[in-house]
């Protein structure tokens, strides 16, 4: 297990660097900063930026910069924000916490009503529930998350349930379950479609298995058969699912957050692109990289304690069953 | 598998007739149900159809879009901000069914609360065919005929045709003098989807939007996804050193979520640019980002084949390297290809949907469905009129729901084959 986070890490490490690397020569070679803009603007004279340029150390070349920033990186600066005029760590912490908390709650959403459903759905082929979820994949697969968030908008400005806007800027914002609902329902939905199409194929293919007659025969109560043994069949094509939906969630949270005021990270980048704010936005790519890597590594760990066959010492090397199954279904949209 | 022909739900061929079977057998077999048989076929491909037949009819209505649309989408009538959409009557005010639908006109009777009364003392009836604003139908062909539009008043032209009722006629015929001496005052507009704050006609915009979304994603998509092949064939084909360098560059590209990805790139150019400039920006950024995924794809299935037997011989027929990869293998990689670009679609398309809509796309006074769904987010005129708001939104949704079920009917027909 060690050995897997510390060579797992040092891959993250290197993809960070070019990611980092890339980002950096883009943002730079286009000549895109926010001094660009202000000139302009002509809001500013040719010895003003020449100095500003100079404060903000625009006027090196782009190898030195970018070593500079990374050496920065290292001690764990990340430089000053062009907008916010305040350093980009303390901006994106906060944030951070609120896109974290809003990921996490999408994901158990997405998670527990896709295995209920998923067990359900495949106790018996073609039955009521089957065709539901069938529908249910459909829908959820095909209705974009700009869509759901703007409806969700629609029925927030109807009701007066939910409060929303006005989480604070600065402060940490109150992570109540009513505000927090909307924008994770709408993070969520397109995840149910990815987790549930993989449950049902994936929990119809377990409860065929002999074990699963085992379990039976034995007398145990079905649901106990589902739980507790065909579930953890099931698990782990979801398991690495979760990986790539950390992703997902990430990406919708830049349209979730703005429309529907959840100052995370999301709403964040709109504001680094809106602005030019090329530190603010490195730092974005960067943390959202990393925890998107960070996911995957999560979802390897989880696979791992979930799945015997995968860890390495014990039982000799063998090939699931099942193989690899392929996802049935496409990634949600954005 | 490179046969894309699907078999007909009429086809004969797997009529129970096997030449094993005696005269005997034949006679007494169970009448076929065709028609189950057909039906069954069908439905197993309902999705392909269903797909298609949604996908086609968007791309239609986007290439005719400015004759359907009734008037030019940046046209701006001041008088009639935010007017709710125009109801179309079959009954006039005193309850008399009318033959042809008509309208009334509307008029702001209160500017600040932006509330519409109806004005019953004239109908318009609606009109096919009539002539508005000049346009080039296919880019070619200069006209100015539309699908429909609003007709002058009735009563005026024809005296009064309804003789019946005095009153109203006193007030017709006086209105119709007046407008004899002047010129005419031009009829109403008939606003299906209301109007957006600028007097707008929305329908108009939402069906000249549709050019631009419907062109930018999937042209995005289409480019990507032959870069992608090109380099993923290149890749499995070519050997190691290129190999590495591409892989860790796709591998650099698939770390960060999409959107993030493309607002970091969107970041690097100018943030205000013409329409036309910023769909080429995002159609290069869409290049530019999805081909790593693509690229993968291919590249596992190039090497998957490389080491069948009919690229032995082909081999052994002394063809060359590129004729063998793009002749003989990549036609037989093509179906999972084709998936996964009809996968990606959605997802480039929403892209630019949601670029447009932060207002980093495309920008007004061009319509996009995503810069048309930025007035939804305003919270008051979202309560007051949230269909007519969304409209944008039911589009899109309804454009991605046709594209995934037609990459979903591709895949199963795939199956269906592979069996």
């Amino acid at each position: 297990m060690l050995k897997l986070i510390l060579s797992r890490t040092l891959q993250g490490v290197v993809v960070l660097v070019v990611v980092s690397a890339l980002t950096f020569a883009l943002l730079a070679a286009a000549g895109g900063d926010a001094l660009g803009e202000l000139a302009s603007e002509g809001g500013a004279s040719e010895a003003t930026l020449r100095e500003l340029r100079r404060v903000y150390g625009l006027d090196e070349p782009l190898a030195a910069r970018y070593a500079r920033w990374l050496v920065n990186l290292a001690r764990g600066r990340m430089g000053e924000s062009f907008y916010y005029h305040a350093p980009v760590a303390t901006i994106i912490w906060p944030r951070l916490v609120r896109t974290l908390a809003l990921a996490a709650a999408a994901l158990l959403l997405a998670v527990s009503f896709s295995l209920a459903l998923g067990a359900l759905a495949a106790r018996r082929q073609g039955s009521l529930w089957d065709r539901a979820s069938e529908l249910v994949i459909l829908l959820t697969a095909s209705t974009p998350r700009i869509v759901l968030a703007l409806i969700t908008l629609a029925i927030v400005a109807r009701t007066s349930w939910f409060p929303i806007g006005g989480a604070g800027e600065e402060t940490l914002a109150d992570f109540s379950p009513l505000r927090i609902l909307p924008p994770a329902v709408v993070l969520a939905l397109p995840l149910v479609a990815l987790f549930l199409a993989q449950a049902r194929e994936g929990l119809s293919h377990a409860l065929a298995q002999d074990f699963v007659q085992v379990a039976r025969a034995k007398g145990l109560p079905e649901r106990t058969v589902i739980v507790r043994h065909a579930l953890r069949d099931a698990l782990n094509p979801l398991i690495t699912l979760f990986g790539y939906a950390f992703g997902s969630v990430v990406s919708g949270s830049v349209i979730v957050e703005t429309v529907l005021g959840w100052p995370g990270l999301g709403a964040l980048s709109v504001n680094a692109v809106r602005y030019r704010d090329v530190p603010l936005l490195m730092g974005v790519v960067m943390i959202t990289a990393t925890a998107v890597l960070a996911g995957n590594l999560f979802a390897d760990i989880l696979l791992r304690l979930n799945d015997p066959r995968l860890r390495p010492r014990r039982a000799p090397a063998r090939t699931r069953r099942g193989g690899s199954r392929s996802l049935d279904l496409p990634a949600p949209g954005a | 598998m490179t046969d894309t022909q699907p078999p007909h739900p009429s086809d004969t061929r797997d009529a129970p007739t096997t030449p094993t079977q005696t005269a005997w057998e034949r006679a007494h077999a169970a009448p076929v149900n065709w028609r189950g048989r057909a039906r069954r076929r069908l439905a197993r491909r309902w999705k392909l159809i269903a797909g298609l037949g949604i996908v086609s009819t968007f791309y239609v209505v986007a290439v005719l879009a400015s004759f359907i649309a009734p008037y030019d989408a940046s046209e701006q009538s001041r008088q009639q901000p935010l007017a709710p959409p125009t109801t179309i009557r079959f009954r006039d005010s005193e309850g008399r069914w009318q033959v042809r639908p008509f309208i009334y006109r509307l008029r702001l009777t209160d500017p600040l609360a932006r509330t519409y009364s109806e004005d019953t003392s004239a109908r318009f009836p609606l009109k096919l065919f009539p002539r508005g604003h000049s346009y080039k139908l296919f880019g070619l062909f200069q006209t100015d005929r539309h699908l429909f539009g609003v007709a002058h008043d009735l009563s005026r032209r024809s005296g009064a045709p309804q003789n019946s009722d005095a009153t109203q006629n006193a007030t017709a015929t006086q209105s119709a003098t007046q407008s004899a001496n002047a010129s005419p005052p031009p009829p109403p507009r008939v606003y299906l989807l209301g109007t957006d704050e600028f007097g707008r006609d929305r329908l108009s915009r939402l069906l000249m939007a549709s050019r631009f979304s419907l062109a930018v994603g999937p042209l995005g998509t289409l480019l990507a996804g032959v870069l992608g092949v090109f380099l993923g064939c290149v890749s499995g084909y070519a050997g190691r050193r290129v190999d590495a360098l591409l892989m860790r560059a796709a591998d650099a590209m698939l770390a960060l979520p999409d959107l993030v990805l493309i607002l970091a790139a969107r970041a690097a150019f100018p943030l205000v640019l013409p329409p036309a400039r910023a769909g080429a920006l995002l159609v290069g950024i869409f290049i530019a980002i999805g081909w790593a995924e693509m690229a993968r794809l291919a590249r596992g299935m190039v090497l998957g084949l490389r080491e069948r037997e009919f690229v032995l011989a082909a081999v052994s027929l002394g063809l060359t390297e590129t004729r063998i990869l793009f002749r003989h293998i990549l036609p037989n990689a093509s179906r999972p290809l084709v998936v996964q670009l009809s996968l990606m679609l959605p997802a480039f398309l929403l892209a630019e949907t949601a670029l447009s809509f932060l207002g980093v796309g495309v920008q007004e006074p061009a319509a996009s469905w995503g810069n048309m769904l930025v007035s939804a987010s305003n919270l008051t005129l979202l309560g007051q009129q949230p269909l007519v708001l969304l409209s944008p939104a039911f589009a899109i949704f309804l454009f991605v729901l046709g594209v995934r079920l037609l990459s979903d009917g591709l895949r199963r027909d795939g199956d269906l084959r592979a069996r």
